[in-house]
């Protein structure tokens, strides 16, 4: 039934997000993006076609993305940092984000919305870490990720104190049904700021994940299929990563387990066994039950075989060893990738945002290892097309 | 799901009135034989008719009148970023225009049997045969049409983003487009095969 | 040479004379320590250039790996978390202590890393992903500073030690060429005087002998006459001769010096 009337409000939209997917990067992209020798290059800019770069001398990234960020890095000065990239690249996303959300009407109006959710819960982090420390918060503005702006942010920064602050979030803000029971405002006080963000978080894919379960528009729908998969491996990745980086700090087992969210395929019994972890290897077991995790720490396992285990995994520990959370991030591209084989669906905007932040990371990583000449790791980007 | 009250209401109403009818001793107004006797065969002739080309228009506006349903939206999103695939999806569009143009031509066919009859002689065999045939012959097309249309619209749509993505698909998706295209033939055929048999109206 | 460098102003006496020696021995020594102490330090200092090229290579290398992980944690949290580690970190972790070493008798201080133990402030960073990536940015960068610590350290000492070997080298070129050099050419010139003076009163001296044996030999001369006179008389003037010389020598002790 989707198929006959999804199209009346989201046709449009969905054309679009397809036509930006397939301006994503390809392997062929990154291959010619891991040749380059510098991140300049501004005068072969004008001269570059989309896939001239493979007989022409490759010699730098910004003339290779030209084809796919052209109009957003002609603006960058000559020799640009890696952050000045990601931050232009980031503004394509955002401005692309901002058109669809733009066109977008009913439910996939609300989906888009709760795709911000998330940058949100973020920025609203940084405020109140702000706030707490007595900083002036509109300085602050400037580093929210530009996503999770919402019209009432600037309103945030009058607050000068976190109770003030925490009424302001509840009325100001979507965020509010997140904030409200779980998290008081001597919490805010209190709680450390990373426990804050997880507990909003949880909340939020709890939502989402209710959202589109049971909104009358997806429901039965490739759109509920589709994006309970996503959030449900969404929901597992964060517990399992709570647990693995909680090792050691001072996060006590039954914080821990409220941070869990309350769904996904870990849930119950992996999630409980997961708050009884100590260890890497009960958390290995406390995920033993659904294959694909269980492939992905046997995979780590094999790489890493040393003592260290995998409390020191960060980014792969050899140029080819992938790490857990590479291994996530690839499950997740992957997942995002599938999306797009199904048509008359919402997901699609949210499995491109995914692949384009994952396109933005490699872009930076690959941006950085040419900057760091640290070639050898160059090829630790994660490209599913 | 959003049928769900309109329908409860309408069961409720016709249970409630059929209830009424039969506990005050009427129930033999329910007389099925005798509503297909006193109903005029013009009445099922023009209905048929009405279903042909109105079931076939909007099986065909799934894809283009309305626009925004189906094809039309897709191939404008599709078209964002690849522009080719405006022109040459609206062969898409073409082949759902052809699904309501079978409705025309039906509708055109059976209106041909529709004569004026003098008084009680339209309510001989030979009309009601006519009445009926034109009447189930309109929704066969009218139906097959509707789906038709539809089929080829998500098929379009399908069509238009996947050439978007990748243009040596178009051609292999057009082939899927035209076997949808082609259920809307059978219904014609049916519709002419049914119709053809019933004499005019005298 | 040594005729430039003159000679210090001073009597020419045998007081100053032993003054001069006692001065060149003490220079000698002097000349001796302060250049075995440039040498302890020429060592201490090649020694600690070296390591300042192995640790600002090391640091090289170290900050390249720390900025690398940086990048890592970028990629792998997928924003920035600076403000955010900035705004957690509530007291020092990772402190420097000063020490002071003595070489040679110069103070050099040193610089050595503390990390306080317990303090983690910004623990929970990037809980939700990329927290096992901060943490070993965090170690990475750690051993970053302990490496910049040690290189300030080395540094500190490096200028300290050139300030230091540069002043010995100087005392040990000026005691060499200058104060030897004067010291020698006084104790020469207070000798060439002494024996200036020795000749001269030795020449008096003999002057005088020469003139008391001519007096002698007169009055010998004008006894033995008188004597044969009266040996002529009394027959015994060889005693009397015998007699004479060492009266001489006996008179005369008042004159001489020593």
């Amino acid at each position: 039934m989707e198929g006959l009337f999804f199209n009346v409000n989201g046709g449009y939209i969905e054309g679009i997000v397809r036509g930006y997917r397939n301006n994503l990067l390809n392997g062929q992209h990154y291959a010619n993006l891991t040749q380059c020798e510098n991140i300049d290059g501004q005068f072969l800019l004008q001269t570059c076609e989309l896939h001239a770069s493979n007989t022409s001398e490759i010699v730098d990234v910004k003339l290779q993305l030209a084809p796919a960020y052209g109009d957003f890095l002609a603006t960058l000065p000559p020799n640009p940092s890696t952050s000045a990239l990601a931050a232009k690249t980031t503004d394509k996303l955002v401005s692309e984000f901002r058109y669809l959300q733009a066109q977008a009407t009913g439910s996939l109006a609300k989906f888009m919305e709760y795709l911000t959710y998330g940058y949100m819960i973020d920025n609203v982090a940084l405020l109140i870490t702000g706030t707490l420390h007595e900083r002036d918060t509109r300085e602050l503005l400037e580093r929210c990720h530009p996503l999770g702006w919402f019209e009432t942010m600037p309103v945030l920064c009058v607050a000068t104190n976190i109770e003030e602050l925490y009424n302001s979030v509840l009325v100001e803000t979507p965020l509010a049904p997140y904030f409200k029971g779980s998290l008081s405002h001597q919490d805010l006080d209190e709680l450390n700021i990373e426990i804050v963000r997880n507990t909003l978080y949880k909340n939020y894919l709890e939502d989402f994940h209710h959202f589109v379960n049971t909104n009358p528009d997806f429901k039965g729908t490739p759109t509920q299929e589709i994006m309970s998969e996503i959030l449900e491996f969404e929901a597992d990745r964060r517990a399992i990563n709570i647990t693995l980086n909680s090792f050691g700090t001072e996060l006590s087992k039954q914080d821990r387990r409220k941070l869990y969210p309350e769904f996904g395929k870990l849930y119950p019994e992996g999630s409980l066994m997961l708050s009884r972890a100590d260890d890497v290897e009960s958390v290995a077991l406390a995920v033993s039950g659904v294959a694909e995790y269980k492939a992905f720490f046997d995979a780590v396992g094999l790489n890493q075989g040393g003592t260290e285990g995998l409390g020191n995994m960060g980014g792969g520990s050899s140029a080819d060893g992938k790490s857990l959370e590479d291994l996530f991030y690839q499950r997740e591209m992957e997942l995002s990738k599938i999306v797009f084989t199904r048509q008359f669906t919402s997901a699609v905007v949210y499995a491109w945002v995914k692949l384009r932040e994952q396109e933005i990371r490699n872009i930076t990583w690959i941006a950085e290892c040419i900057a760091q000449h640290q070639k050898e790791r160059i090829g630790n980007y994660i490209s599913v097309f | 799901m959003g049928l769900a009250y309109p329908t409860g209401a309408a069961t409720v109403s016709l249970a409630v009135v059929g209830l009424y009818l039969l506990f005050h001793g009427e129930g033999e107004t329910f007389n099925v034989g005798d509503f297909l006797e006193t109903v005029s065969p013009y009445t099922w002739a023009t209905i048929g008719i009405a279903m042909c080309i109105g079931l076939s228009v909007v099986g065909a506006a799934c894809v283009v009148s309305r626009g925004i349903l189906l094809t039309g939206s897709s191939i404008i999103g599709g078209g964002v970023k690849a522009p080719r695939v405006q022109t040459k999806n609206l062969i898409s569009i073409i082949f759902c225009e052809v699904v309501a143009i079978y409705g025309v031509i039906m509708a055109i066919i059976f209106s041909s049997k529709i004569n004026f009859v003098e008084g009680e002689a339209i309510y001989s065999g030979s009309n009601f045969y006519t009445g009926y045939a034109v009447f189930w012959g309109g929704i066969t097309v009218g139906f097959c049409n509707l789906i038709c249309g539809v089929s080829v619209g998500i098929n379009g749509s399908g069509a238009a983003l996947a050439d978007a993505a990748d243009p040596s698909l178009f051609v292999k998706i057009l082939v899927v487009e035209i076997f949808s295209s082609v259920l809307g033939l059978f219904g014609l055929i049916i519709g002419l095969l049914v119709a053809g048999k019933a004499n005019d109206f005298e | 040479m040594s005729g430039a460098v003159g000679r210090e102003a001073v009597f020419p006496t045998r007081q100053s004379l032993g003054l001069m020696k006692s001065k060149l021995k003490g220079a000698e020594t002097g000349h001796s320590l302060l250049k075995r102490k440039s040498e302890a330090l020429t060592k201490r200092f090649r020694e600690i250039t070296r390591r300042i090229d192995e640790a600002k290579r090391k640091m090289g290398r170290m900050m390249q790996i720390a900025a690398f992980s940086l990048a890592e944690v970028t990629y792998a949290v997928g924003g920035d978390i600076g403000y955010q580690v900035q705004e957690s970190a509530k007291q020092a972790r990772f402190r420097v202590q000063a020490k002071q070493d003595n070489v040679s008798g110069v103070l050099l201080p040193q610089f050595e890393s503390v990390i306080a133990t317990g303090s983690n402030d910004f623990g929970l960073t990037g809980l939700g992903k990329g927290g096992q990536q901060v943490q070993r940015c965090r170690e990475t960068y750690s051993r970053a500073v302990e490496t910049l610590v040690e290189l300030a350290s080395l540094q500190t000492a490096f200028v300290m030690l050139d300030e230091v070997i540069k002043v010995v080298n100087r005392r040990v070129n000026a005691i060499e060429h200058i104060i030897i050099p004067r010291t020698e050419n006084t104790i020469k010139y207070i000798n060439t005087e002494l024996d200036e003076l020795d000749r001269e009163e030795f020449y008096r001296l003999k002057k005088v002998s020469n003139k008391k044996q001519r007096d002698s030999a007169a009055q010998d001369a004008e006894m033995l006459a008188k004597r044969q006179a009266e040996d002529n008389k009394e027959n015994e003037p060889a005693k009397a001769v015998i007699d004479q010389p060492a009266d001489i020598l006996g008179q005369e002790d008042e004159d001489v010096i020593f």
